[in-house]
């Protein structure tokens, strides 16, 4: 085990503790002039077993990589004024490898309910889930639906770290409408970077979301758009090289390396009824990316697409269940036969055991690959993979 | 409750003395009615649930109604200020205490485990905290009395008279 996978255990062991005693005794601490300093934490372990192909991690033997825990601190000077923090980290298979990280930091002033301003490192409003993409307990499943909120994509479309412009309005007898606009950057993690991609840089990104509540209480639309680019330097293998001179591909000047830019176009349009103990929830959702770089490459502009319906429904104050299902359709230039698509039917189970512990257990029935990571899967071609696949997921999360 | 079952039981009878209907169109009349009767169960008992909790505020806050929609955007801390400009500071019973379920069902129009959802969300995405737990009615007619803008619930039989009680509208 390395040191980031001893700390965490630390960490986690820690949270434990704190979620014991936070049980017992609360975690607001108030100060002087109703500031007060509010500490939450969670710690989760989860366990993947699929019958074909490795998802997320080596899931075909069963995998126990799949931890997260994290920390939080807030900080309210008066009702206007907040200052926070999250430290965060996490394994998934090749991802996160228990490396801790602030997850976001932040000040927030709020002028007027209509009008906030919070800078620093902050989630990504990004359709209904995507700033609650890390929380288990928020939530019945134990993955998102995959189309709209790919865990893979965890480290460049959860957070960013600039500033945002929020607030909320009444509309009088039309409901209510909630906005968020953002502006600033993503610093990639170094983990991300590889033998063939180096140097990624986000130059800029900006996005908003716009959610309308309606009059019919718990119903809400929301549309969220997100403009990016991604430049990266890429140096192809030998072996790349020569099929690249065999297709003539490569760029007369071409001295080993090339500049990427990726500008991205990202959008997603959400509904969500919430009744009781009832949540139902559907969003789609397409992203368009251009590769601009001198290789000339048969596929410059892709286009890829996803979907899911949801629901969840709370029979007893301990179990929750609840289904979705969720297709996902990238863009067909290069894919044949099961990597044209995925399509995953899911079935969750959540029990919470108290009101700090709970613990999941769900079913995926997959048809397609079109989510597989090659390089788990023996770097096999996705269209050589088995089509029709089945993964089980348990996890146990203790939080405070 | 019973004019509800009496409804829907007459709904149904209606629908099954129309033997010429085929069998399926009179199941699904039969459903209909007992989701109707159901709906209107469910309005009696929220209704009941209504009177068993009071509203209080502190004894300066110039409202004598509570709009049910402002209080929900108290709570859920989505409005901060009162009309008068004072900031709310909303208190919640403990997880778990009969007051505060009935307060989130008639109030929040959401079980008292969707708004710990919804307060889990907003915490561990840097969104927010909720409002403090307190373990009494005592307790929460305390915390109103010594926040200007305090807000709070209490059950029917609490002693509320070092606060004031706002009607629920």
């Amino acid at each position: 085990m390395n040191f980031w996978g001893s700390s965490i255990r630390v960490l986690s062991g820690g949270i434990l503790g704190l979620t014991w005693v936070h049980a017992a005794h609360g975690q607001n601490l108030e100060l002087e002039n109703n500031a007060s300093v509010e500490t939450h934490g969670f710690v989760s372990q989860g366990y993947i077993k699929s019958t074909d192909n490795n998802y997320l991690g080596p899931s075909e033997r069963g995998s126990f990589e799949f931890t997260e825990a994290g920390i939080n601190f807030t900080y309210s000077t008066n009702e206007n004024l907040r200052i926070g923090l999250q430290i965060f980290a996490h394994d998934l298979g090749s991802l996160g490898n228990y490396s801790p990280q602030f997850d976001w930091y932040y000040i927030d002033y709020l002028f007027w309910d209509w009008l906030g301003l919070r800078a620093g490192r902050t989630k990504l409003p990004f359709g209904l889930y995507n700033e609650f993409s890390d929380i288990d307990s928020a939530r019945v499943p134990v993955l998102l639906p995959q189309s709209v909120y790919p865990v893979t994509s965890r480290e460049s479309l959860l957070a960013q770290t600039g500033v945002e412009l929020y607030g909320q309005a009444p509309l009088g007898p039309a409901g209510s409408l909630e906005y968020r606009i953002y502006g600033g950057t993503i610093f990639l993690s170094p983990d991300n970077v590889s033998a063939s991609f180096r140097d990624f840089t986000v130059p800029y990104l900006m996005g908003g979301r716009l959610m309308w509540m309606l009059p019919l209480e718990g119903l809400s639309l929301g549309a969220s758009i997100q403009r990016l680019r991604l430049d990266f330097d890429y140096t192809p293998t030998p072996e790349e090289i020569a099929a690249y001179q065999m297709a003539g591909a490569l760029p007369p000047d071409f001295a080993g390396t090339l500049d990427v830019r990726v500008p991205f176009w990202l959008w997603v349009a959400s509904a969500e009824y919430q009744a009781g103990d009832l949540l139902v929830a559907a969003e789609y959702t397409e992203s368009r990316a251009e590769l601009q770089s001198t290789l000339a490459v048969p596929c410059t502009r892709v286009v890829a697409k996803g979907a899911y319906g949801s629901a969840s429904y709370r029979v007893l104050p301990w179990l929750s269940p609840g289904v979705y299902f969720s297709a996902h359709v990238p863009d067909p230039c290069g894919r044949t036969g099961p990597a044209k698509h995925q399509y995953d039917a899911a079935l969750t189970l959540r029990f919470d055991l108290n009101e700090h512990w709970l613990f999941k257990v769900e079913g995926h029935y997959m048809n397609g690959t079109a989510q597989l990571d090659p390089a788990l899967n023996d770097d096999a071609p996705l269209n050589t993979l088995t089509s029709s696949w089945g993964v089980l997921l348990l996890k146990t999360t203790a939080y405070f | 409750m019973r004019a509800a079952i009496h409804t829907a039981v007459l709904f149904a009878r209606r629908a099954g003395k129309r033997t010429a209907a085929p069998l399926g169109r009179r199941a699904l009349l039969l459903c209909v009615s007992c989701l109707l009767g159901f709906c209107v169960w469910l309005g009696a008992a929220r209704a009941d649930e209504a009177r068993a909790f009071q509203i209080i505020v502190h004894v300066e806050n110039p409202l004598s109604v509570a709009e049910r929609e402002l209080l929900a955007d108290a709570f859920l801390k989505r409005a901060s200020r009162w009309p008068d400009g004072e900031a709310i500071a909303p208190v919640d019973q403990k997880f778990g205490a009969p007051v505060r379920a009935q307060f989130s069902n008639v109030v929040l129009k959401r079980s008292v485990a969707a708004v710990r959802s919804y307060w889990q969300q907003r915490i561990f995405s840097g969104r927010g905290v909720p409002p403090p737990e307190v373990e009494s009615d005592a307790a929460a007619v305390r915390y109103v009395k010594q926040h200007r803008g305090g807000v709070g619930y209490v059950s029917s039989h609490a002693d509320t008279r070092d606060v004031k009680v706002l009607t629920l509208r």
